[in-house]
């Protein structure tokens, strides 16, 4: 049956409009609207000594200049610390307009409203701002030693130290028949969204209320700080999230200094303004992620079982925490994997420095944790000359330990346990499914062609569909069109066609007749947002039950008109039927019409009801206790805790000795995110996931020079793979449902990008047969690690270079 | 919104008082003065207008003065509304001899700026009113230094003004405005006592503060088309 469309691969509806220039961006909206531009910090730590704006007063088209003492109330108060958590003991937030000092490079002093961007830009380059330079701390190492600091008050530059460990670590490491200490590194990229941030405000004097459109990922949260930022009534603030060309977490941060101040500037100014980011504002003035140094000692015995495990991290949170420990929260619990640690401590010290603020970026703190844990797999099985493999087989949760609790506590304040999943199943298709067993073979035969071959492996596990809730409304017109909106924000990642899926399925009506809105407050009040991999599990399952409302209540209606009884009755392609009796039906629009009493005939659906519609009982009230006019309902889904999705991933690289160029050949992906709504579009997150993955893994850093200047902060100097550069993609499914939301889903955003940097770091160390403890990896830096002596061979490259085998 | 600065002045006290309180000299010093008009004892009404970048227009304003102590200090109190907001503005203005026969002036302004006008930034309207009190000290230490071509801001002003000053020795300088003139003669023709003095001082002083601050609102109307 058409209707029944859960799980099928449904092309995206939203993708003709996308494709084809029919979106509505933020930059499409407001063309009348003036333009805001803004004078940047060119320091990354400093104290403002002056802003001289008289020569950007000649400029023909300003409209107005704000600096500091333009903000008031709560305006002029530090931007609010998101998420706190006891361990962050020293949070520190900027000021939406910098307030005396500056602590990186892009940070906002002056905002200029012009007739345009272009005047708005002249007049930012004639404000003349002079600074006072002070020490600044860049790089996660600087900021340990601590020789400067970021925040005078702060000599350690420790934000946090969150701490959690599940045993005493230090006796069973003694008594570990093995153990392992190393430290590794894993550099800064971002999220770079081929659409940066942008904001439109306009005022409406007449009716004191306020209209933002804003290109984020929770529309809902940026109202509610607008409105208290602003001291607005809520009621009278709607903000509206566009179309939006990619989140991959950066617009989950907010308020964004700019959603406060292009709001602050339409109503001061009573005119429509606008700004969207460009390129350079994106690199500077956004956020950063990734950037950690790990320090991990292991205890094992000889069979490669883990005995205990001890990581402690440097977390480079950048110049302010904004969005809390979330990050440094998310690696400590989500590096433990799909494997069964007896004792685990785990002690994050995340430290500011004078760049661009950390904030989740797709996988969020998760890559980072699956490079610590999976590249200790790998050393354990150097070490003991075992599979990579095996050693991961051995150390798995089995399937029969679900529930399992690793007496963690994870982002949402909720415990770490795995609701249900199959480790092994994982591992097994994918050695079968990237070819494990013949790597030597592959190896040799590229050799015999000049190449190194490497294979490398890692798997993951991903708490996904945080809490606390989503809400889903359903609302069957006179029309027949079903209405569903929820709060919850898109950035492409196909809503509009999963979400109609599970109410096509649910309400039993064609999915053309389906119109869904998401992220408009006009539409759906409470929502929390689009991040951690949450959108299908919360949103998905709150509109499930919000069909399910208006289904039960489209039952009880019907069943009156058709004199059945509900369980009786069967809804398909949008007619309420009695079951095996073809004929005994009613349309559902004409039911949605038969919900409202009030029958004005103003169209045929409600001239067609009438003939429904019976004598009315004189002894009820129209409209009965408990009930409601019209054929909607709205629903909320809450859950009690996250649902962990899981995957392995295997990729085959290529080096060529001449050029240390290094090739993916092969990348496998086996994947398990529960029941899938819409295998396509699954498949295309992991797709884009591996993509980021691959990007990570090789290319994306944020290359700041010891001035905390980006250096490479544009599309001409930082690298992200082109098509050319992204492996083809070979995946399997494994679908372990899960026991904790009515759809048995679990969350698949991020999944693709965890484990690409420690799958492709492994392939290049079994490929050069050098540790690979830095990634990303170049092929310069791959050369000069190969070329010196000093640099550190793996026992397998040793074992092999013993039986003659190149390394 | 608080406004202060100081002019040094090529002339002594009563030197400067002498030419500050000239309503001709006023008339073409004032940045862009088009007619000044005594409505009352201590009361003027002038016309300013006010051209800097983004903001320029004309402006009907209106000056009272107290606390006048002759010749080193006074308090005057301004006000101007108009359609895109509206200034009130008190402004103590003080002169204290100085080195080399100099004078030094200080006016301090506390201005209230309301309407939409006051979101366009602190930062903006102190910038033009600075820059057009500049403006007018110069003019006025021109005009003491003796090489006073008035102030090029206005040139319909300018124009009229120094063809007067070719004739009866600048006392008819005239602003643009036709009504003006008859104003000027008949105060300049009495010519008395301090009251008169004070008063053209009142509003020598406040051209240069409070007057630009009045202009922007003009201004910000034009600026926003």
């Amino acid at each position: 049956m058409t209707t029944k469309l859960f799980g099928e691969p449904v092309r995206r509806r939203e993708d003709a409009r996308l494709i084809t220039g029919k979106g509505r961006y933020l930059d499409d909206i407001g063309h009348d609207a003036l333009a805001a531009a803004f004078v940047r910090s060119p320091h990354a730590h400093a104290r403002i000594t002056g802003i001289d704006v008289d020569a950007a007063l000649e400029v023909e088209g300003l409209v107005a200049l704000y600096t500091y003492e333009d903000l008031a109330g709560p305006m002029a108060e530090p931007l609010p610390v998101l998420i706190p958590h006891p361990q962050l003991h020293a949070p520190r937030t900027g000021y939406p307009l910098a307030n005396g000092e500056v602590n990186h490079v892009g940070e906002p002093v002056v905002m200029v409203v012009a007739t345009d961007r272009y005047v708005a830009e002249d007049v930012c380059d004639r404000i003349v701002v002079s600074y006072e330079e002070l020490p600044v701390v860049v790089g996660v190492d600087a900021a340990r030693a601590a020789r400067s600091c970021v925040h005078e008050e702060i000599p350690d530059n420790v934000a946090a130290r969150h701490h959690q460990e599940t045993g005493d670590v230090e006796p069973v490491l003694a008594d570990s028949p093995r153990t392992l200490s190393f430290t590794q590194y894993i550099e800064r990229s971002a999220c770079m969204p081929m659409e940066g941030k942008g904001v439109h405000a306009k005022w409406d004097a007449d009716d004191d209320s306020l209209r933002v459109y804003t290109s984020t990922q929770a529309s809902t949260s940026v109202r509610a700080a607008i409105a208290a930022k602003l001291q607005l009534s809520l009621d009278k603030v709607e903000v509206i999230a566009p179309d939006v060309g990619g989140g991959f977490g950066v617009k989950i941060m907010h308020p964004w200094p700019e959603e406060l101040l292009i709001p602050m500037a339409a109503i001061a100014l009573g005119q429509e303004v606008k700004w969207s980011e460009d390129r350079r504002e994106h690199f500077i003035g956004s956020a950063h992620e990734r950037q950690q140094r790990q320090e991990i000692t292991v205890g094992y015995d000889d069979d490669g079982r883990i005995t205990a495990l001890d990581v402690h991290i440097w977390h480079d949170n950048g110049a302010y925490t904004p969005y809390g420990i979330i990050v440094p929260i998310v690696t400590a619990t989500q590096l433990v994997g799909p494997y069964a640690l007896p004792v685990y401590r785990v002690i994050v010290e995340s430290v500011y420095t004078n760049t661009v603020i950390v904030t989740p970026y797709r996988g969020a703190g998760r890559p980072q944790g699956c490079y610590a844990m999976e590249r200790t797999m790998d050393r354990i099985a150097d070490e003991l000359g075992l599979d990579r493999a095996v050693v991961r087989e051995r150390n798995l949760i089995q399937p029969d330990q679900f529930p399992y609790d690793h007496q963690l506590t994870f982002q949402d304040g909720r415990p770490v346990i795995y609701d249900s999943g199959d480790y092994p199943g994982l591992l097994d298709k994918l050695r079968t499914l990237v070819g494990w067993s013949e790597a030597e073979q592959l190896r040799a035969d590229a050799g015999a062609r000049g190449k190194l071959l490497g294979v490398g492996m890692a798997m993951y596990v991903e708490g996904t569909g945080p809490g606390p809730y989503e809400g889903g409304h359903v609302q069957v017109l006179g029309s027949g069109k079903v209405l569903v909106s929820t709060g919850l924000t898109s950035q492409g990642q196909g809503h509009e066609t999963a979400f109609a899926q599970i109410v096509a399925s649910e309400l039993g009506v064609p999915i053309e007749d389906i119109e869904v809105t998401t992220g408009d407050t006009r539409r759906f009040g409470y929502a929390v947002g689009t991040f951690a991999s949450r959108a299908a599990v919360m949103s998905g399952n709150a509109i499930a039950l919000a069909a399910r409302g208006v289904k039960e209540k489209a039952l009880r209606i019907a069943a009156e008109v058709l004199e059945a009884s509900p369980e009786d009755l069967e809804i398909d392609e949008g007619v309420v039927q009695v079951k095996g009796v073809p004929g005994t039906s009613i349309p559902l629009r004409t039911v949605a019409v038969l919900s409202n009493p009030l029958r004005y005939a103003f169209d045929e659906a409600a001239r067609q009801a009438t003939q429904f519609a019976g004598p009315g009982d004189d002894s009820k009230p129209p409209v009965a206790p408990g009930d409601a006019p019209g054929l909607e309902h709205r629903d909320y889904y809450s859950p009690i805790r996250s649902t962990f999705a899981s995957g392995a991933h295997a990729a085959i690289v290529e080096i060529d000795p001449a050029t240390w160029e290094i090739d993916v050949v092969k990348y496998a992906v086996v994947h398990d995110c529960g029941n899938v709504v819409n295998p396509m579009i699954v498949e295309g997150q992991v797709h884009g996931g591996v993509a980021q993955g691959v990007g990570g893994a090789l290319y994306e850093r944020m290359a700041y020079d010891a001035d905390g200047q980006l250096q490479n902060a544009s599309f001409m100097d930082f690298l992200m793979p082109y098509a050319s550069e992204v492996p083809d993609i070979d995946i399997d499914h494994q679908q372990t449902p899960s026991p904790l939301n009515p759809l048995g889903i679990k969350g698949a955003g991020e999944a693709g990008v965890i484990p690409g940097t420690a799958a492709i770091a492994s392939a290049i160390e079994d490929a050069v047969g050098r540790r690979i403890a830095s990634m990303p990896i170049s092929p310069t830096e791959l050369y000069d690690l190969v070329r010196n002596d000093s640099s550190e061979m793996t026992a397998a490259a040793q074992r092999r270079a013993g039986t003659g085998v190149m390394a | 919104m608080k406004l202060d600065g100081s002019a040094v002045l090529h002339g002594d006290p009563e030197k400067v008082w002498a030419v500050i309180t000239d309503p001709a000299v006023l008339a073409r010093t004032i940045p862009g003065c088009e007619t000044l008009e005594q409505v009352g004892d201590d009361e003027y009404k002038m016309n300013v207008s006010v051209g800097v970048g983004a903001i320029k227009g004309t402006y009907a304003g209106e000056v009272k003065l107290a606390d006048k102590q002759h010749p080193t200090s006074y308090v005057m109190h301004a006000a101007g509304a108009g359609a895109p907001g509206n200034a009130r503005a008190q402004v103590t203005i003080t002169l204290a001899p100085a080195d080399e026969g100099t004078t030094n002036l200080t006016y301090s302004a506390d201005a209230v700026i309301g309407g939409p006008v006051a979101g366009v930034g602190q930062r903006m309207i102190t910038g033009v009113a600075k820059r057009m009190a500049g403006q007018f000290f110069k003019a006025i230490d021109d005009e003491l230094t003796g090489k006073a071509v008035p102030a090029a801001a206005v040139p319909s002003a300018a124009a009229v003004s120094s063809t007067a000053a070719e004739d009866v020795s600048g006392k008819h300088a005239a602003p643009a405005a036709e009504a003006a003139p008859a104003v000027f003669a008949g105060r300049a023709g009495a010519a008395a006592g301090t009251s008169g003095d004070a008063q053209t001082l009142a509003l020598g002083a406040v051209g240069g503060a409070v007057l630009t601050l009045i202009g922007i609102l003009v201004g910000y109307r034009l600026g926003r088309r």
